[in-house]
């Protein structure tokens, strides 16, 4: 064997057993590795009080209460669950009731979420109001999917093309 | 001028004609100018003034035409000195060489304007300039810092031949972060939203919107083509000179 | 094949203890940083504890980066390189034999003082199983693209900054699923399989490919 198959062979080895151990490696790992937990994990897992974690999903229709000064509280859900979110400090314009969101902080002993950051998280549809506005009239409208659990969009959203989702 | 044919043929010896890169550059680059001057007219009033304000975003959308074809644009351009660095692995192709060295500097450019384009698109929008938590951000500034690692190289080592070969390693191993870029917003959840256009049900940008956003690619696409050719024709004289310098100073 | 392979590796360890005792002034340099830290921050043993994990990540860094510009220093100025390239096994798997013994000769000791670094540092002792874990997988991958900067720049005057500039940016990775790992440690975090399995990746990764870029380097460098 000539020294350039040699190294041909060993590189072929080399790059076989890496993409086994990657696939393997990574299809163990799943999606465990997140920027943010939604409100199914985070029930699901029990967060230690003080922990910083992050926690994401769409703001609850008519959940936003406004207190005193810049002292506000919503409720952050994926449909599925829910967490009420405290927060004192500025919003960002996208901030909306049935928008994503990511709040920043860490659970209270009484089980409430302190944010100390609160940032928007919009989707990847640009289009103007009158699209938007038409959409929603026609019920064709729907929520940031990414932000929605599993187990309502199986059955909740996506069928048959009639969103009995949210956002309407 | 006997003498200079001599040494062109020693340095590029076999490979594809530097001459020939020359003339066609001289020729094409005129019209390139015009079409990415008038690519840019035509994009930025598509832009500013054709394109509606988004049902969410209003007026800041427009930050998009200038973000996505320069965050595009930074990940291609290394794909192509990548590929570039590769043709001339494998065929020794000087040009090539040349031609990964001249998009360095503007892949770079590309990379810092959609990191700033975004940081003041993340201010109003997510409530936030940078966040390090975010893979898709964290991936994109490593790129900078890959480009400027590149653009070391051809710096540092002051044999041009060698500098050609360590660059094409460098470029090749830099590669990985692409994937990790492109992915890294369906890898993990991140703060940026996935991908708008390439999906499997299409894009998820308005035929209103997506028109000037094609315009201001072409814009910046064309701009690439034009510097990049302009660059490589510079770093063949100065190479060529450069190894003449050398090859006289050692007295061949 | 395996033969002249081994005794480069125990060549290689060899003098790296030896030689002006780059060892233990490698493994001095990596708690001097963790000593120096609680000057800069102050002594607050919670502050310290929370910054723990990032700081031996870096100090390990570090550490370990002023090492690289070594590993085939000695080799390419005493001429010994063109024989390895010409004679001997496959240049791939000599590299990859040099950079088990650079591991072995700086990552290794590292390992064995972490401990004391983040005893320094007032890291909680449930953690510590998996922080001296991480920073073997760390100081493997840490090694091993560090190496592909060392093979770059071997012959260039002044090459440690490029180096620096070169490899800092692929170790990124490396910091944030290491100090990731170290953090939640002891916590019982459902994160800590995945960035110990990243970091896994990450070592193995390095260790398979590395060898043939280096190499590459390393010829068109003795040329």
């Amino acid at each position: 064997m000539t020294r350039k198959q040699q190294r041909t062979w060993f590189l072929v080895g080399g790059v076989g057993v890496l993409a086994l151990a990657t696939v393997l490696i990574l299809g163990a790992l799943g999606d465990s590795l997140v920027y943010f937990y939604s409100p199914t994990e985070l029930t699901e897992k029990a967060i230690d009080p003080g922990a910083q974690i992050r926690v994401g999903g769409l703001v609850e229709e008519g959940s936003v209460e406004k207190g005193e000064g810049l002292d506000v509280s919503f409720v952050v859900t994926d449909l599925n669950e829910s967490v009420t979110v405290n927060y004192n400090g500025l919003l960002p314009d996208l901030f909306r009731e049935g928008q994503g969101v990511v709040a920043e902080g860490s659970f209270l002993t009484d089980g409430q979420f302190h944010a100390t950051k609160v940032l928007a998280k919009h989707d990847e549809k640009y289009m103007p109001k009158e699209v938007a506005d038409a959409l929603k009239e026609q019920g064709k409208w729907k929520a940031d999917e990414t932000l929605i659990d599993d187990s309502v969009k199986k059955y909740g959203i996506d069928d048959s093309g009639t969103n009995k989702g949210y956002g309407e | 001028m006997q003498l200079d044919e001599r040494i062109d043929r020693l340095t590029m010896q076999r490979y594809a004609n530097p001459k020939a890169f020359i003339a066609i550059a001289d020729r094409v680059i005129p019209w390139l100018k015009v079409l990415t001057g008038l690519a840019f007219v035509g994009g930025l009033y598509l832009a500013l003034f054709q394109a509606p304000a988004d049902y969410q975003q209003s007026e800041t959308v427009r930050i998009m035409f200038v973000h996505v074809p320069t965050a595009t644009m930074s990940m291609m351009v290394f794909a192509i000195m990548t590929t570039s660095s590769i043709v001339a692995l494998i065929w020794g192709h000087r040009v090539a060489d040349l031609f990964a060295r001249a998009s360095a500097p503007i892949g770079a450019a590309f990379t810092f304007i959609a990191l700033f384009s975004g940081s003041f698109w993340g201010r109003p929008m997510w409530g936030t300039w940078w966040e390090w938590g975010d893979a898709r951000l964290v991936s994109e500034l490593i790129l900078l810092f890959i480009y400027f690692g590149y653009m070391g190289i051809w710096q540092t080592i002051d044999d041009p031949i060698k500098a050609a070969k360590a660059a094409r390693i460098t470029a090749i191993v830099g590669a990985v972060n692409l994937p990790i870029i492109k992915f890294s917003v369906d890898w993990w959840n991140t703060l940026h939203q996935p991908a708008s256009l390439v999906r499997m049900d299409g894009p998820a940008i308005h035929e209103s919107l997506l028109w000037p956003l094609f315009a201001m690619w072409a814009a910046f696409g064309l701009f690439y083509v034009t510097m990049a050719l302009i660059g490589t024709k510079i770093e063949i004289l100065r190479f060529q000179s450069r190894a003449r310098a050398m090859r006289q100073t050692e007295g061949v | 094949m395996a033969r002249p392979l081994t005794s480069l590796i125990k060549r290689d360890v060899r003098l790296a203890v030896r030689q002006g005792g780059s060892v233990v002034q490698s493994v001095l340099f990596f708690l001097m940083i963790g000593m120096i830290v609680p000057f800069g921050v102050g002594a607050d043993a919670d502050k310290l504890a929370d910054i723990a994990p990032g700081i031996i990540m870096v100090a390990a860094l570090l550490a370990l980066l002023l090492t690289l510009d070594r590993l085939f220093q000695a080799d390419f100025e005493d001429g010994s390189i063109d024989g390895l390239i010409t004679l001997g096994p496959l240049l791939e798997l000599t590299v990859l034999a040099k950079g088990v013994a650079h591991w072995l000769g700086t990552g290794l000791p590292l390992v064995l003082a972490a401990p004391v670094m983040a005893l320094l540092l007032n890291l909680p002792l449930d953690a510590y199983p998996v922080m001296v874990l991480t920073i073997i997988l760390a100081t493997i991958g840490l090694s091993f693209i560090g190496m592909i900067g060392a093979a770059l720049t071997v012959g260039i005057r002044r090459g440690g900054l490029l180096l620096s500039l070169l490899v800092i940016p692929l170790y990124v990775p490396i910091i944030i699923f290491g100090s990731a790992a170290i953090a939640v440690a002891g916590t019982g975090s459902p994160d800590l399989p995945a960035s110990l399995g990243l970091l896994a990746l990450i070592a193995l990764g390095s260790l398979v490919l590395s060898p043939f870029a280096a190499a590459a380097a390393l010829r068109l460098n003795a040329a």
